[in-house]
């Protein structure tokens, strides 16, 4: 692990040595890690990793074999009621009523949670949930508008807290991005998310810090661009003429291949060493490409079967 | 209990409510119009020992006095499945049909405590069993007077035949849904409340046609479920008390259970 978390009063979610047995299996292994208010938080790992399992015991679905944990200050245990009124929660692969109809539902869940619905009528607009879309009953839903409506009724009492699993699951493209403007807003507003998924484009896209789970255990806990920082750019250079650039003694450079007037390498680190070393008047053309938090998830889960979904 | 989903649940259950309500009512109306067709004829069958009297009776009820009849009437294999669609049918699915389809989830997502979410369902199974069970003694009050025979009934009993069969009805739901809270599918939950409720009524219906087996009786929430008794005067408390530990006993155990169980994700 390359972080040590340090829960802090502000900590809107604190895990301490959480774990959670289903008998002999073990879904999570003393985990311990912070969510801080006003940042989204990306909780990364494969299918089976332990993802859902946290958050159904941080709301109270599943209780914990030992440790503890609070929400928004309040113990998991005794005031699970207390957390879910003050939480938004977009269960994967959310089921509904399929007899309801899309505005029924969204009403009968906002009467349940008793906080009103301040934010329905923006939601709705934003994930394009018109009128006559909400009349339709639920059964008639696609799966795409049925992840709407739960996207929706997780934030129409606008929580202080969201904890969502798998969010963008069924959004199209233009979805998922008036989603994650969704969570921009919200964080602007200082509202915390916490965002569970295995699509990693979209956590490094959206989010402030990201733990990586496998197995149970926590791999990880960073800053996103922290981890980015530390993982290697692949660079590519071409130059005129038949004479290389001399690449000896650029800090961070590894894995160099030169092959004609064309060098392949990767780079650690700070770039200005680099390209200072290269900058020359045969330079033809030069490309880095920026580390990818695919790349750290896939060092993690190195040698596991759990990297192919991943990266699939 | 929560308001909200109490009257959620009922309108869930609206229309399947209404059919049953009236199919209530009239199977109700028939039967005192049963009894005063054909009361003298099976009596006459009976003295004249040409059909064995046990085989003229059902469970508690008979055909040869209105009180008798009425308690056959609510014995009936269709009065047991119009009240039953509810006490049974509702309860089970109550929790672990919820669990099974993925939305208790997000139910359980809300502000409501799984005490609270297993009150309120119980509050909303007991006014469903309460409508259907008046449904069926309002139609029967409906033939009596039809048939001109309420000299031959103390309607101020009735209130108390309501109360017994709330109560036996009662434990049957209660069962039901201690079952669906401690499933995490519709089926097991089902199999499981339908085989109590058939044991029960197997015990009942054998003691009373055969004489040697009538021990079992006792044992069955159907024989504790009298209103023959009780609108002659003779209803036995005993029977109110023995409903009312059927009833406490699910009740408590589901109360102590349900907040205990581990609700994994939906498979």
């Amino acid at each position: 692990m390359e972080a040590q978390p340090n829960p802090t009063p502000s900590a809107v979610i604190a895990t301490d040595r959480l774990t959670k047995h289903y008998g002999n299996v073990e879904a999570l292994v003393d985990l311990t890690l912070d969510v801080r208010s006003g940042e989204i938080f990306g909780f990364l790992g494969p299918n089976g990793a332990g993802k859902s399992t946290l958050i159904r015991t941080l709301l109270g679905f599943l209780h914990p074999t030992s440790g503890s944990a609070t929400v928004l200050g309040l113990d998991i245990v005794a005031d699970s009621v207390e957390i879910r009124r003050r939480t938004g929660y977009l269960p994967g692969g959310i089921s509904l009523y399929d007899s309801l109809s899309g505005a029924d539902a969204l009403q009968y869940f906002a009467d349940l949670q008793d906080q009103g619905s301040s934010l329905r009528e923006e939601l709705c607009e934003r994930l394009q949930m018109p009128a006559s879309v909400l009349r339709r009953k639920v059964r008639d839903y696609s799966r795409g508008m049925r992840q709407k409506i739960g996207v929706i009724q997780a934030f129409q009492h606008d929580p202080e807290l969201a904890i969502l699993d798998e969010p963008t699951e069924g959004l199209d493209p233009l979805m998922q991005h008036a989603f994650y403007a969704l969570l921009d807003d919200q964080r602007d507003k200082g509202r915390s998310i916490f965002f569970s998924s295995h699509v990693l484009s979209e956590v490094e896209r959206v989010c402030n810090r990201v733990a990586i789970i496998r197995s149970g255990h926590l791999m990880a806990l960073q800053n996103v661009e922290d981890l980015l920082a530390r993982r290697k750019k692949k660079v590519e250079l071409r130059w005129r003429g038949d004479v290389a650039p001399d690449f000896a003694g650029v800090p961070g450079l590894a894995d160099v291949k030169v092959n004609g007037n064309r060098m392949t390498a990767t780079l650690l680190g700070d770039v200005s060493g680099f390209v200072r070393a290269i900058a020359s008047p045969s330079l033809e053309d030069l490309t880095i490409e920026p580390a990818r938090l695919e790349e750290a998830f896939l060092e993690y889960y190195a040698g596991d079967e759990a990297s192919e979904e991943m990266r699939g | 209990m929560n308001l909200r989903l109490y009257l959620q649940t009922l309108r869930w259950n609206q229309v399947r409510l209404a059919a049953v309500v009236v199919a209530s009512i009239g199977w109700g109306m028939l039967i005192p119009i049963v009894y005063v067709q054909f009361a003298k004829i099976f009596k006459d069958l009976a003295d004249s020992g040409a059909f064995p009297r046990e085989l003229l009776n059902f469970g508690s009820g008979s055909l040869f006095t209105l009180p008798g009849a009425l308690t056959l009437g609510l014995q009936h294999p269709l009065a047991i499945a119009f009240v039953g669609i509810f006490a049974i049918g509702s309860t089970v699915g109550a929790v672990a049909g919820e669990r099974e389809s993925g939305t208790l989830e997000v139910l359980l997502s809300r502000p409501i405590s799984r005490r609270t979410l297993y009150v309120t369902l119980a509050a909303s199974s007991a006014t469903l069993v309460a409508i259907v069970l008046l449904a069926l003694l309002g139609g029967q009050l409906i033939g009596v007077a039809i048939q001109r025979v309420t000299n031959e009934l103390d309607l101020a009993l009735m209130p108390l035949v309501f109360l017994n069969g709330l109560m036996m009805w009662g434990a049957f739901a209660a069962f039901g849904l201690a079952a669906s809270v401690s499933f995490d599918r519709h089926a097991p939950a089902l199999g499981l409340t339908l085989a109590y409720v058939l044991i029960n009524y197997f015990l009942e219906i054998l003691g009373s046609l055969w004489r040697d087996a009538d021990f079992l009786q006792p044992y069955s929430l159907f024989h504790h479920f009298n209103p023959g008794k009780i609108l002659t005067g003779d209803g036995d408390p005993l029977d109110f008390l023995i409903l009312a530990v059927a009833i406490v006993i699910p009740v408590a155990y589901a109360l102590w259970a349900f907040p205990r169980r581990d609700l994994a994700a939906p498979s």
